[in-house]
């Protein structure tokens, strides 16, 4: 076997990427370390603010102003420290070696241009040989995904709904066959079937063709799907990260157990849902020292305010809480 | 109260190479929303969820049906006089981050409209501030935090909550919450969603619940009741916890079905159904409106559109619910909760 056909690992060491606002430097993301597996999907979730794009940004070493990547490394097998690729090395790699879809990737195209116009670009920027090849690649992938893809190809962004330009956002990411995938929330904004259809395709081009892919999403639900590990993001930390059955099943960190708690259900006591107090943090507001989560955390110690959590591994799972030696399942009465 | 009747509207498209199309947008709709009542409407994108929410609350015209609001007509009313009864319904956005002017404070916000009811009502300029401080805190916010702020400076969460309590300032009747959870924060939603059910507990408020999300409608209150909308034709309809735990229409199962499995703590439905093929709003509308994309769809559903009602099919028991299928039968499709 070749040493490209098999899954890249990546490792994301000690990194943390600031952004200059009017109160000076803060950390939107700080000190994260985070391997996904070869040939694993891994899943971001976390809340609005919590450092979950910049995070998918740095993966390409594309923070931009006001933003900056203070430090650490991101390691992907055959191409070495991300960050430290620059210039024309750093625009083969966007693309061809790392695939991605942006949030609000819908917005991203080129509205003068039709979407084959645009493919046929990108292909020539990656100097891709058999752009005949790269068209038929491009309706096949649009056709898996419900769509007529020579009929995209003629569209323009504006003849297209938004959820067919997320799908052409997929297919972007995934046409020049990169082996690292970035997917930041690539169904918001569809509904459940069409959601459904997406996560499934996602799964199955990923195993086809042994890609190390990266789903980042507010919405557990859509990951849980599809995602084999899950790594929980609150305030730019990581603080939980596992195999998702377990992370979903018997979460270890406050947050990750108040964030399933208030994952309205099909099934089941309405009442044991309930929303999780106070209110996500901002830049502005994150404490500057002890752990992020205090402020809404149900299990807060005196050692909390003042000592960040450092990260543990407790049974095959990283967890980031002063408080996860003692494990509290979510004791939901259905499941018991 | 409210009601509906065979309420049609169609739009007129610029169509791209197939020139002029028609979007039969709603075909024949029947609604009814009581006092203190919870509707969810739940369909697929373009199914003619908005739409509808839309024309209850009087901010869309409909080609045929009649609307009856307090057992008076509209269809007997001039524009003018109808502007009272479509008053007491008020929408509520769908996107807190844009819905709210964002140059103006929360104070700014909520006392334009609260001026305009103080002159309705003939009640004092005083009455206008305290009004505000009250609604906010009736929808869960400090008022000492919130009013002199900007939106930018409030959470999705607490915005939503400010535009609910706008909504609220001309003391609707109904609130139309169109997709008024999607946009905020999981970890928020229920907040919300408790709120919705609080309203019509305390003030006898119906709201009209529109969402992707299916489980959500659960959460706004007792004796929900759930209309599946297909290609503008209502499907199934009655209680949400009967429709969500024992949904007899294939259409239903379907959306029932691709709703994500939280692994670790669910497993999948048994008897999940899935669409034979993508939806295309340009399929022949002969016969059943779901037959192309239905496993189970026979001669008779291509040839023949179902009615809305109870009937139990060949062989088949009458249902609870009502639903538009010649072939209606339960099937265990929803997540089942496992031992952790
Ligand atoms: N260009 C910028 N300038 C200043 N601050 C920024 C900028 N971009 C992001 N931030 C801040 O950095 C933090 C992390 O933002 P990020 O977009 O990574 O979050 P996210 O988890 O992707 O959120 P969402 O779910 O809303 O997409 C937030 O507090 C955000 O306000
Ligand atoms: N102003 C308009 N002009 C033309 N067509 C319209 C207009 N508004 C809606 N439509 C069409 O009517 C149908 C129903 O749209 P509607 O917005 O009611 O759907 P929806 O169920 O709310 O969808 P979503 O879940 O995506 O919000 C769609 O086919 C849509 O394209
Ligand atoms: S009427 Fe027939 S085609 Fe339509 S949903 Fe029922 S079984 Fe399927
Ligand atoms: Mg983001
Ligand atoms: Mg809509």
């Amino acid at each position: 076997m070749s040493r490209d056909s098999a899954a890249p690992e990546v490792r994301i060491r000690d990194l943390t990427v600031v952004y200059n606002t009017p109160a000076g430097e803060l950390p939107a993301v700080s000190h994260v370390s985070l391997t996904l597996t070869p040939g694993t999907i891994t899943g971001v979730v976390g809340e609005s603010g919590s450092g979950k794009s910049t995070l998918a940004l740095s993966l390409l070493n594309a923070v931009q102003p006001p933003g900056r990547i203070a430090e650490g490394s991101v390691e992907i097998d055959g191409l070495g420290d991300v960050l430290r690729l620059d210039g024309e090395d750093l625009r083969r790699t966007r693309g061809r070696k790392v695939g991605y879809v942006f949030q609000a990737a819908q917005n991203s195209l080129n509205p003068l241009k039709t979407i084959g116009k645009q493919l046929l670009d990108l292909g020539r920027s990656h100097d891709v040989e058999d752009l005949r090849a790269l068209v038929a690649d491009a309706k096949a992938l649009l056709s898996r995904m419900g769509l007529d893809g020579a009929r995209v190809l003629d569209s323009h962004q504006h003849e297209l709904s938004g959820g067919m330009r997320q799908r052409v956002g997929i297919m972007l990411a995934l046409v020049l066959n990169a082996q690292v995938v970035v997917l930041d929330e690539p169904t918001t904004a569809l509904d459940m079937i069409t959601q459904a259809t997406i996560l499934r395709i996602i799964r199955e081009v990923h195993e086809e063709r042994a890609l190390t892919t990266l789903v980042i999403t507010h919405d557990v639900g859509a990951v849980a799907e599809v995602a084999d590990d899950l790594a929980v993001m609150y305030g730019g930390r990581v603080v939980e990260h596992g195999p998702i059955a377990e992370v979903l099943g018997a979460p270890r960190h406050p947050y990750t157990q108040g964030l399933i708690r208030a994952i309205p259900r099909l099934s089941g006591d309405i009442s044991l849902a309930r929303a999780l107090p106070g209110r996500p943090p901002t830049l502005g507001t994150l404490p500057a020292a002890g752990c992020v989560f205090r402020e809404r955390c149900e299990k807060r110690m005196e050692i909390c305010e003042t000592v960040e959590p450092a990260t543990a591994t407790y049974d095959g799972r990283s967890v980031a809480c002063h408080a996860a030696g003692r494990p509290a399942p979510v004791k939901r009465r259905e499941y018991a | 109260m409210i009601t509906g009747t065979a309420i049609t509207k169609t739009f007129k498209q610029r169509g791209n190479v197939l020139g002029k199309r028609e979007v039969p947008a709603l075909r024949g709709v029947d609604f009814a929303i009581k006092k203190g009542g919870a509707v969810s409407f739940i369909g697929e994108s373009g199914c003619g969820k908005t739409t509808l929410g839309r024309i209850i609350a009087g901010l869309e015209t409909y080609d045929s049906g009649e609307i009856v609001i307090d057992d008076v007509a509209m269809s007997g009313l001039s524009h003018r006089h109808r502007q009272p009864y479509f008053r007491r319904i008020q929408l509520i956005h769908q996107d807190p981050y844009s819905a709210l002017n964002p140059t103006r404070t929360i104070h700014q916000t909520l006392e334009a409209p609260l001026r305009l009811r103080a002159r309705q009502t003939g009640r004092p300029r005083s009455w206008v501030d305290a009004r505000a401080e009250e609604l906010l805190s009736l929808v869960g916010i400090d008022p000492g935090y919130v009013l002199p702020r900007y939106p930018h400076q409030l959470s999705g969460g607490m915005r939503q909550r400010v535009v609910i309590a706008r909504a609220l300032t001309m003391d609707p009747e109904v609130l139309v919450a169109d997709e008024a959870v999607s946009m905020i924060d999981v970890s928020l939603r229920l907040g919300i969603l408790g709120l919705l059910r609080d309203l019509r507990e305390r003030l006898g408020v119906s709201v009209l619940f529109i969402t992707h999300d299916i489980a959500t409608a659960r959460y706004i209150g007792d004796e929900g009741e759930l209309y599946v909308i297909y290609r503008g034709q209502v499907v199934e309809r009655g209680s949400t916890e009967t429709i969500i735990a024992d949904p007899v229409h294939p259409y239903t199962q379907s959306l029932l079905s691709a709703i994500p499995v939280l692994h670790g703590l669910e497993r999948p439905g048994a008897e999940q159904v899935v669409p034979t093929e993508a939806l295309d709003e340009a399929q022949a509308d002969e016969g059943c409106l779901f037959t192309r994309r239905c496993p189970f769809s026979t001669a008779r559903c291509e040839a023949e559109r179902p009615v809305l009602g109870h009937d139990g099919g060949e062989g088949g028991e009458d249902t609870e619910q009502l639903h538009a299928c010649f072939h209606p039968r339960s099937r265990s499709v929803i997540p089942q909760g496992v031992r952790a």
